[in-house]
């Protein structure tokens, strides 16, 4: 019995039904005098949306967008001492026979969606730049993938499920790209089957670690050594994110269930919460209306509810900051860093801990890299492997060119 | 023209539909395998809770009893640079003509009635024992207080009101009780009206400094001293605190809107919020489910919404990190075991004028309501004759 489908989202109508009811009954909180975002998203926009949402919002349109823009699937997935997990994925092959398997890795809150920019130029065929075969998982809890049932599903766990779907679709030898979960995600990969299997891997979130990151005081001690411009924005930016918007973070990662219960209940909550990131993590990003109704309905709407996602932080808390030292991979690693992600370490931190072979700095751009940028992003990742590039043909036998 | 007005607790039919049909529509998440309370509440708890909520759980007969055992008041405090804010408030004056008038001050996500099972006591005449004429607000934000509108409503105006009201009630001096919010809030009155009006302090949540005992390192070297064994446990919890339950702490103090979009608009997502906090902040409290629903509708009924209480936060963060200067006044401290910051009393003593302490073997964040009678002792024996606070209040002894 084959473990491999083709997926088509198709919500059933009685989900429909139950977000119109519950939206119909919405109740907001009122709002400082001239508070702008300063507490969260503003009253205003939170209406808007909600209003949106429950009247104008065409899900089955932007289901049907989804299903006609990215080829899915979804395959039974083994993992040790957890069973089989039913893992959701987007799977384009490039014209190019010899394209580079390459495996996107989303984080929160994000998704599989965060690949629909990029999917057209990483597939597409050139004889200027190499091309890939795309494979976006849904991490496991997220989009259409199935979550894990008990406790314990950390970093290998999530790497193990990434790295045996690559197995299980012919890619023993591939690449990966990722950023924020996807980026510890396919770190760990690096680490884990580096070499053997992943044989280079480029992230649109370094974090370089060393594990003093953590102290506010070595902030500063950091700002008053002689950084470039860029790298004393970048120390700023992050100083903001550890002190002003890490609150989502320590929550998930102590009491996940607790936000469990708000974020299943009420579609309000979940916009409330999620919105907030979409805007003040990305670089001044455009985001219309349907655009982050759909981000955010993905969530509502996900196979283990929206409570399970984020159970992720939790699982992977404790690993989190042991994950440093014994696990740097060795294998090629491509840095991208934009502007407006969350954390901004100097790039000499990530080069002296990894085998760094390319680099770009961008001049705009922010935490959802492959969404906000997809031109650029993929120019980068072209750089890394192309003909000339620091990993080309680092996939034997599938340089990514005819 | 008199602006204290009686306050009787009446939510509006139109509150309870709305309540209902959201309840009726609860949808609820799985729950990982044996979760237990690692994650937050239990999935059961919740459920049941819930339902309780739904059908059984009757409002009105608990609003009826807070009504009749809680005499209550609202009325107009001006806030410098905020205009009048109405406040509600418990007022229970002692038989005792020269009782002491003691502000009972709480916190979040407690309310005006925790002061329920303390004020029989405190307000009891007996020779044995000094009696108190006891107030006890809603802090703005909270039960049935205005919340202020703009920004910038930080602890100097939380304690301008408290104080204010005292006045307003013709208390021109005082003493305090307080807990988590309330233990800082009277600590800055004892500071900014330590002296002349406000004479002395009590608080269940004392605090001290060094401000670096927030440092990991710090910790380290307090269980390399030879410390007693409470102070061993107080300092295991408190890191328990420090590195399991900041949470809440740091999305409320960063974010709040977007948590109170969640609390505005979801009983579930409110209950699961609090009720977490009612079960991991005490010790081992038989919570009865009407309690606890009673407790959260208080919140979800609020005049201004559950969203408003958690504002405090993000406007006192920095006097929550920093305490400053401490109050010179006479400060009693009881110490319960499972309290959310538990200090060795040596640093409290070190940079506070204290000269009242009892250690308890139980209890925890909540003791006006888990140890109602042991908390009315501390502050008896603090103020009794013979105690260490006896007569401070001039004229108002607390005994006939």
């Amino acid at each position: 019995m084959p473990s491999e489908t083709p997926f088509q989202i198709n919500i059933p109508d009685e989900k429909l039904r139950i977000l119109r009811a519950k939206l119909e009954l919405a109740t907001f909180p009122d709002e400082l005098q001239d508070i702008g975002w300063r507490h969260g998203a503003p009253l205003a926009d939170m209406k808007r949306l909600v209003e949106r949402w429950k009247n104008g919002y065409d899900w089955r349109k932007y289901e049907k967008e989804l299903n006609q823009e990215l080829p899915m699937f979804t395959r039974d997935i083994d993992v040790d001492g957890f069973g089989a997990l039913n893992i959701h994925y987007v799977h384009k092959k490039s014209e190019t026979v010899d394209a580079i398997p390459l495996l996107f890795c989303h984080g929160w809150p994000g998704s599989f969606i965060e690949i629909r920019g990029m999917l057209p130029l990483l597939t597409a065929s050139s004889p200027k730049h190499p091309s890939f075969h795309v494979v976006a998982l849904s991490l496991p809890g997220f989009g259409f993938s199935e979550g894990a049932h008990k406790p314990g599903f950390g970093l290998d766990q999530y790497a193990e499920v990434a790295h045996k779907l690559m197995i299980s679709l012919g890619y023993n030898e591939y690449v990966t790209e990722g950023g924020d979960w996807g980026f510890l995600v396919t770190r760990r990969m690096a680490a884990k089957y580096g070499g053997k299997h992943v044989k280079a891997w480029h992230t649109n979130f370094p974090m370089a670690d060393p594990p003093t990151w953590k102290s506010p005081l070595s902030f500063l001690s950091y700002l008053l050594t002689p950084y470039s411009a860029e790298e004393k924005a970048g120390l700023e930016r992050t100083a903001w994110y550890r002190n002003k918007s890490s609150g989502y973070f320590v929550e998930q990662s102590t009491f996940p269930q607790t936000l469990a219960y708000g974020f299943t209940d009420s579609p309000v909550a979940l916009l409330g919460w999620f919105y907030e990131k979409l805007v003040i993590w990305t670089d001044d990003y455009k985001w219309t209306d349907d655009e982050a109704l759909t981000w955010i309905s993905i969530y509502w709407f996900s196979r283990a509810g929206p409570g399970a996602a984020h159970r992720i932080y939790s699982e992977v808390y404790g690993d989190f900051y042991n994950l440093g030292r014994t696990s740097y991979p060795t294998i090629p690693m491509g840095a991208s860093y934009f502007p407006k992600e969350l954390l901004l370490l100097p790039s000499a931190w990530l080069r002296r801990l990894n085998n760094v072979v390319i680099e770009s700095h961008h001049k705009s751009g922010g935490h959802f890299a492959a969404y906000e940028r997809p031109e650029e992003l993929t120019e980068d990742v072209r750089k890394m492997f192309a003909k000339g590039g620091p990993a080309f043909a680092v996939v034997p036998g599938k340089s990514g060119y005819a | 023209m008199s602006s204290e007005t009686p306050f009787q607790i009446d939510i509006p039919d139109e509150k309870f539909t709305i309540l209902r049909a959201k309840l009726e529509l609860a949808s609820f998440p799985n729950e990982l395998e044996d979760a237990g309370w690692k994650y937050g509440a239990p999935l059961a708890d919740i459920k049941r809770l819930t339902e309780r909520w739904k059908i059984g759980y009757d409002w009105r007969k608990y609003e009826k009893e807070i009504n009749e055992q809680l005499p209550m008041f609202t009325r107009d405090i001006d806030v410098d640079g905020f205009g009048a804010l109405n406040i509600h408030y418990v007022h229970k004056k002692s038989e005792t003509v020269d009782a002491i008038p003691l502000l009972f001050c709480h916190g979040w996500p407690g309310s005006f009635l925790e002061v329920g099972k303390i004020l029989p006591f405190l307000t009891s005449s007996a020779p044995e024992h000094p009696s108190f004429h006891v107030v006890a607000l809603s802090l703005p934000g909270f039960g049935f207080s205005e919340a202020p509108h703009k920004q910038g409503f930080a602890i100097d105006q939380y304690a301008e009101v408290a104080h204010k009201l005292m006045l307003a009630l013709g208390y021109n001096e005082y003493v305090t009780h307080g807990g988590d919010w309330g233990s800082l809030i009277t600590r800055r009155m004892a500071s900014v009206y330590g002296g002349r009006h406000l004479k002395a302090w009590h608080t269940n949540s004392p605090l001290a400094k060094p401000p670096s005992w927030r440092s990991p390192l710090f910790f380290l070297s307090f269980l390399l001293t030879p410390w007693s064994t409470e102070e061993k446990a107080g300092i295991e919890r408190t890191t328990w605190f420090h590195t399991k339950g900041q949470g809440y702490y740091n999305e409320q103090s960063t974010q709040p809107q977007t948590l109170g979009y969640s609390l505005a608009d979801s009983p579930v997502g409110l209950l699961a919020w609090i009720y977490e906090k009612l079960v991991l902040w005490t010790d081992n409290y038989n919570w009865s489910d009407d309690e606890v629903l009673t407790w959260i509708s208080l919140y979800w009924f609020s005049r201004d919404g559950p969203a408003a209480s958690l504002r405090i936060y993000f406007e006192l963060r920095s006097d929550c990190e920093d305490l400053g200067q401490s109050p010179t006044i006479p400060m009693g401290a009881s110490f319960f075991p499972k309290e959310l910051i538990v200090l060795p009393a040596a640093w409290l003593r070190k940079s506070h004028n204290v000269v009242f302490e009892s250690h308890h073997k139980t209890g925890g964040h909540f003791a006006a309501t888990e140890h109602p009678e042991e908390l009315v002792q501390d502050i008896r024996k603090m103020f009794a004759k013979g105690g260490p606070a006896f007569a401070i209040v001039p004229g108002r002894t607390g005994y006939a």
